[in-house]
């Protein structure tokens, strides 16, 4: 018996290493590689014990200038998908969440079957739309596709944690004479706080991480992180790797470190807009 | 009364419905009208009718990329799945330091696909990546993905699943937490045994979950592009090429918008024919499983 | 007030990374007041104009009050961004780098013809700047860009495991190469694995280069698809025995033209392919294990053509172009001007560039600072383009490769992958 539950123990222990290895490992090889000395990351067999260096991290900033140029421009854009898509979102979600009509169910339904469409598919004519209406090159237009790509989630989301929320509340504020609008973000949106903060989480990681729209519609001012790494993915020279592993690592810490903060809000997001959705 | 309840919701709804119609609704229909046409930069459409739709129907380039496509989603999918079903029950089955595990676990969600490709094409380099001289100094056969393009789409699908695994993790796992601990209890005492009461109790209780889960892989695997793209560019000679690089070749290296079109407009409807099998599915299935 | 839970929401998810990205915004480079000149061109292109002190356009943007912002890309995704630009109603870019392959009619009409500019405010010494490159330019009988620079392929070696494996002189035949690219893939000393031979799978450069070294061609300047089917399927057979052997890596399908200049300088490959113009790059102390060991030859021709026919190499010449929707084309061709002149030409010689003017060779200060200057005169005298713009070059190109990764790699039997290239490629050949 004891045996048994020795064995149970070693077999959980074990599978516990292959996850966290599985996760982590290939973020922390990363995150670690960028401190070695230049000759060092090719280095066969790899070496494991070097003299950190921010070398790497100095060299981008001296060549790569615009790289912290895309990491503003990503943070702008980021901000402004996040505010866009939740404003837009709760507002569509409180009325799905209140109101019920033949109309609202089949709309509803319209707004899942957008989410199927893979983006790549409006990427060939939305370029001369955006071109025309000077849009190109914008951090405007980013705003706009991403916050568009997550409202469809977005408001299923808010609707599922608005019907959490009991309706009599609505009705005591429109008792005190409250207007909609006040009743939505006074009364509601606080209390829809954790479907707020999910759709928070994807808009943000996606915002940040995108990389196909990035490259299509920006060019020199609206140009994002991923797009500024898979450029020196391209155009780097020689041994330069150190370099790469540096930005990806600066481009990739503070959503990182977001997530981590914000997992309980990932989960239940996750969960509520797939299940619900 | 009607109307004036329409009057005080439009105003709500319109961002929401204003944004999908102008960014995808209208271009996506502009896509067909595309479709329908020949053109190129510096060249005016002309009409040619389904012809686009027929010529990359017939293209052994746009077969073989669908044929990848779906073994490849197929494939990662469902491994996806087993794996993220099997770290579910092991998290369900009480764990220390759970709430770090999970973010572990969850790490790989904010990773973007540019930077996981820089990881992931390093730690496979065939001649100096520390995962390939691992394996060689245990004696293990190596992922020679430069070379066989079966390998190489054994790296795109381990870099799909990493990425994704947090997602299908997470879908199951809430689903068996949301499980009743009764019900094993019950389980217990009417004498099942543990395999008797996972095929009893567990599984039917997260079929739709997980049919759920793998209904929205099925759709976002279907678009995989970026891996494949910075891995291996569709290479060795077209080999490992998936239904989005093909749009992306057509469209971008080739200038051939009409026929790029008509591949976009086939990823939609297969999309959607993905989609709504899964829903008569779920309507069937997942209503009977849920008691 | 109505979105205040959102802006808490962002506000505390992004404390770190608005801390850097404002220090960034404050430190970073500053924005000009006056003129901005968006440039789209190659990492390389940017490069040889120099930066801080030695910016060889420092007087012009001075002049101008102007600034410039160069966008780079890599090769083909550059031409392809190019021409969706220069395609639409308006565009920022006021330059954009054009190849010698790509400028079709088509491709043509979306470019500025610039003789109209050469002839009122002129380039300085026109006629120095080499015909047959302005020639390349010249589309429909009008001039559509400004040759800037010129890619020659060489043949790079690395002395130092040459002289390991006992070889003491560079090839001059191409069965010497085969035969030391055998011998050179072997461990050195140092205890690197080294390969004989590494070469890029996904530009038609190469096997261009190994049909040629046999006499033959990909698609002839005239438009004739493989001219001489027995030359190709020389080349393709030389390459798949070096690849059958081990002196081609066998990761030659993945391989990158970045990865040849990696693999020359971690002294894991012997020979390479590439333009002279790298020499330095291959040499640069501060990323090469083997400084000043890596130098370059004239790719060799066949032992059978020797001293019968010159081995026409294969060059890749870029030239400086306006699109037609650019918004200040006059400042765009003040920049074409400046940088086409004799002095920024001979400074981005010794930068690196594979300069556009035959008196730039003929200086003694590039001589002496760039060894390979007169071995690259003698190869461009010679060498032409990969193959001549058409309509469906880039799908005909893309056909060419596919076969060629089959036949190296021993997918298809070579004469099978010509026959399937002649096949293929023909509907997408010109009328």
């Amino acid at each position: 018996m004891r045996i048994e539950r020795l064995l149970v123990g070693a077999g959980k222990a074990l599978a516990v290493a292959a996850i966290l290895f599985w996760s982590l490992f290939p973020i922390l090889f990363i995150a670690i590689s960028s401190l070695k000395p230049g000759q060092d990351i090719f280095a066969v067999p790899p070496k494991w014990l070097f003299t950190p260096t921010l070398k790497h991290y100095a060299e981008l900033w001296r060549s790569w200038g615009v790289f912290f140029e895309a990491l503003l421009n990503s943070l702008l854009i980021t901000v402004g998908a996040t505010l866009l898509a939740i404003v837009a979102s709760a507002c569509a979600g409180y009325v799905y969440s209140r109101h019920s009509s033949r109309w609202l169910s089949a709309s509803i339904v319209g707004l899942i079957v957008v989410r199927l469409i893979p983006p790549i598919v409006v990427t060939l004519p939305l370029f001369p739309i955006v071109n025309a209406l000077g849009l190109s090159d914008t951090h405007l237009v980013l705003i706009l596709l991403y916050a568009t790509f997550f409202v469809s989630l977005g408001t299923v989301l808010m609707r599922t944690f608005m019907d959490q929320i009991p309706r009599e509340l609505d009705e005591a504020a429109s008792i005190d004479g409250a207007s909609r609008m006040t009743i939505l973000f006074k009364v509601i949106a606080p209390l829809a706080m954790p479907g707020v903060l999910a759709v928070a989480v994807f808009v943000i990681v996606f915002s940040w991480n995108e990389f196909l729209f990035a490259f299509i519609f920006t060019a020199t001012r609206a140009k994002t992180a991923p797009l500024v790494i898979s450029e020196m993915i391209g155009s780097i020279d020689g041994v330069d790797w150190g370099i790469l592993f540096a930005a990806s690592t600066v481009q990739l810490v503070p959503v990182l470190l977001f997530v981590v903060f914000m997992n309980r809000y990932l989960v239940a997001g996750l969960t509520a807009g797939s299940t619900k959705g | 009364m009607q109307s004036e309840r329409t009057a005080r919701i439009l105003p709500l709804l319109a961002p929401v419905h204003l944004l999908i119609l102008s960014v995808i609704v209208l271009p996506s229909l502009y896509v067909i009208w595309l479709s329908l046409n020949t053109s190129s930069f510096g060249q005016a459409p002309s009409f040619v009718g389904v012809q686009n739709y027929m010529r990359v129907l017939a293209d052994p380039a746009f077969h073989s990329a669908l044929l990848n496509t779906v073994v490849l989603v197929v494939v990662a999918v469902h491994l996806e799945l087993a794996v993220g079903l099997g770290m579910a029950l092991l998290f369900a089955s009480g764990l220390p330091f759970r709430r770090f595990l999970l973010v572990a676990v969850l790490a790989p969600y904010a990773v973007s696909e540019v930077t996981a490709v820089v990881m992931w094409r390093f730690l496979f380099d065939p001649d100096a990546g520390p995962v390939t001289l691992a394996l060689r100094a245990l004696s293990l056969p190596t992922l020679d993905w430069s070379f066989e393009p079966s390998h190489a789409m054994v790296l795109i699908g381990l870099l799909t699943v990493w990425l994704h695994l947090p997602f299908t993790f997470v879908i199951v796992y809430a689903a068996r937490l949301a499980i009743p601990a009764e019900l094993y209890e019950a389980a217990r005492i009417d004498g099942a045994t543990r395999w008797q009461a996972f095929r009893r109790v567990t599984l039917p209780l997260l079929g739709p979950a997980m049919l759920i889960a793998l209904l929205f892989r099925y759709i976002f695997a279907f678009r995989l592009f970026s891996e494949a793209w910075l891995l291996t560019k569709g290479g060795p000679a077209r080999s490992t090429e998936v239904v989005a690089i093909y749009l992306y070749q057509e469209a971008f290296s080739f200038n051939a918008f009409g026929s790029a079109a008509a591949t976009a407009w086939i990823m939609v409807v297969v999309s959607l024919l993905l989609a709504g099998g899964y829903v008569l599915l779920l309507r069937r299935g997942g209503i009977s499983h849920a008691h | 007030m109505s979105n205040k839970p959102a802006t808490d929401v962002t506000r505390r998810g992004f404390m770190a990374g608005a801390a850097g990205a404002a220090v960034a915004l404050a430190t970073g480079p500053a924005l000009s007041a006056g003129k901005t000149l968006n440039v789209l061109s190659h990492k390389v292109h940017q490069t040889v104009l120099g930066s801080g002190d030695g910016d060889l356009l420092k007087d012009w943007r001075k002049a101008n009050e102007a600034e410039i912002t160069f966008t780079t890309f890599d090769s083909n995704p550059l031409q392809d961004r190019l021409f969706r630009e220069a395609s639409l109603k308006e565009t920022e870019y006021g330059v954009g780098y054009l190849i010698d392959n790509r400028p079709t009619s088509q491709i043509a009409a979306l470019f500025e013809p610039l003789d109209a500019y050469q002839k009122q405010d002129p380039i300085e010494d026109f006629g120095d700047i080499a015909p047959g490159l302005v020639q390349g330019m010249t589309v429909d009988g009008k001039l559509i860009g400004i040759p800037v620079r010129h890619a020659t392929q060489g043949l790079f070696y690395n002395e130092a495991l040459l002289e390991e494996a006992g070889i003491s002189a560079p090839p001059t035949t191409l069965e010497e190469l085969i035969e030391q690219a055998r011998k050179t893939t072997f461990t050195s000393k140092a205890g690197t694995p080294v390969t004989g031979m590494v070469l890029a799978s996904d530009l038609a450069v190469f096997p261009v280069m190994f049909a040629r070294a046999y006499g033959g061609d990909f698609i002839s300047p005239d438009l004739k698809l493989v001219p001489d089917r027995a030359a190709l399927e020389g080349g393709l057979s030389a390459l798949r025995g070096m690849f059958e052997s081990g002196s081609l890596p066998r990761s030659y399908a993945t391989t990158k033209n970045d990865d040849q200049v990696t693999w020359l300088q971690q002294g894991r490959a012997a020979f390479t392919v590439l333009p002279f113009a790298r020499g330095a790059q291959l040499n640069n102390p501060e990323q090469s294990k083997f400084a000043g060991k890596i130098r370059a030859v004239e790719f060799p021709i066949t032992a059978g053509l020797k001293g019968k026919m010159p081995m026409a190499a294969v060059v890749e010449a870029w030239a400086m172009s306006i699109p037609k929707n650019a918004k200040d084309k006059a400042l765009a061709w003040s920049f074409i001007k400046e940088v086409s002149s004799k002095r920024v030409t001979l400074g981005m010689a010794v930068n690196g560039n594979g300069p556009v003017r035959v008196s730039t060779y003929a200086d003694e200060g590039l001589k002496a600072k760039n060894a390979l200057a007169a071995i690259e005169a003698k190869v461009l005298a010679t060498a032409r383009g990969a193959f001549p713009p058409f309509p469906d070059a880039a799908r005909a190109q893309a056909t060419f490769l596919e076969e060629v990764q089959l036949a190296v790699l021993g997918r298809k039997p070579v004469k099978d992958a010509v026959s399937a290239i002649i096949e293929r490629v023909k509907p997408m050949m010109p009328a």
